[in-house]
């Protein structure tokens, strides 16, 4: 079911709330996402060499801004929904319920130390019109964050693209 | 643990059109599944669940952005070491990566100026897998100078 484009821009160009992410930088979660990528960067796991560099101590690597703030599996955040998330119910609603990453520009500022507190806002940017892509029917959706620190530094601005599709409705599927 | 040589490459040594290393990467379901749930904290059903992926039109689980992000920063810092600033990073994903794929990594520097007192290269680089391009982007990022 294709939407009308007064029910998509509803919910472009507003900024949430800001919201801070459940977990403050640490060294666990620095280490389970270096474990994964299999990265070896001393600045973000060996504090003799960190210490001697401009930082004066280890830092989160900057890819990682996001996952400070993803929210949790469970309990459910008691939040009002933001608008990327008001966007994504009317796709789903509508149909377009599956999603898949198209796009990510993350532009890095202050850097991220143990300690640091991350949080962000985040707005809907762009809609495209309904696209017909191979995975079926679409929308193009970008969204725009700005992560913060507990000091209110600018950590990262972020652009994020995601396809919202109807796979049942795929030609020929 | 053997960690990245903490000599860096500097910026004087680079020029426009210089090739970074090729680097391979083995796609196991864990780089995967841990990838989504442990090291970005995204339970996105379609990056651990093979029914939720299939469901979703895809051939089975597949790689998060945040994952491919990642790979892309260390891709940068592996070639240059630790002194190395990664200042941006802009991907686009076109084929997933699944499990049993491999991903190559190339890049190449595309421009080398200064700006703001700092020395930056503008890198070009394409992670690609047996289907075709995984991810392919332009990271800007700031280098020492020798001496």
């Amino acid at each position: 079911m294709t939407l009308t484009r007064e029910e998509i821009d509803q919910y472009v160009g507003i900024d949430s709330e800001k919201i801070k992410g459940p977990d403050a930088v640490c060294k666990q979660m620095i280490r389970h996402w270096c474990e994964v990528m299999q990265e070896n960067n001393p600045l973000y796991l060996d504090e003799e060499y960190a210490a001697k560099t401009k930082y004066g101590e280890v830092i989160a690597p900057p890819m990682q801004v996001q996952v400070y703030t993803m929210s949790p599996l469970w309990p459910v955040a008691e939040r009002k929904l933001n608008p990327m998330e008001h966007m994504v119910k009317l796709m789903e609603e509508a149909g377009y319920s599956s999603i898949v990453a198209t796009e990510q520009g993350q532009e890095y500022f202050a850097p991220m130390k143990v300690g640091d507190e991350i949080s962000y806002t985040i707005s809907v940017d762009v809609v495209s019109p309904e696209k017909q892509t191979s995975r079926g029917p679409g929308y193009f959706i970008t969204f725009l964050y700005t992560f913060v620190n507990q000091r209110d530094e600018l950590v990262c601005k972020q652009t994020f693209t995601i396809l919202a599709y109807n796979s049942i409705a795929k030609e020929g599927a | 643990m053997q960690l990245t040589k903490s000599e860096s490459i500097t910026w004087d040594e680079v020029e426009v059109g210089y090739e970074l290393p090729v680097h391979e990467r083995e796609i196991t379901a864990a780089l995967i599944a841990g990838g989504a749930i442990s090291a970005t904290h995204d339970y996105a059903a379609v990056h651990h669940d093979y029914h939720a992926a299939r469901q979703a039109g895809a051939d089975d689980i597949f790689m998060n952005i945040l994952t491919t992000n990642g790979l892309i920063g260390k891709y940068l810092t592996d070639w240059a070491g630790p002194t190395l600033e990664i200042k941006k990073i802009t991907l686009r994903l076109a084929v997933p990566n699944y499990p049993g794929d491999r991903m190559t990594t190339t890049g190449y520097v595309t421009k080398k100026y200064e700006a703001e007192g700092r020395h930056l290269l503008e890198i070009e680089f394409i992670g690609k897998n047996k289907i075709g391009y995984h991810a392919s982007g332009k990271a800007v990022v700031a280098l020492p100078v020798r001496g």
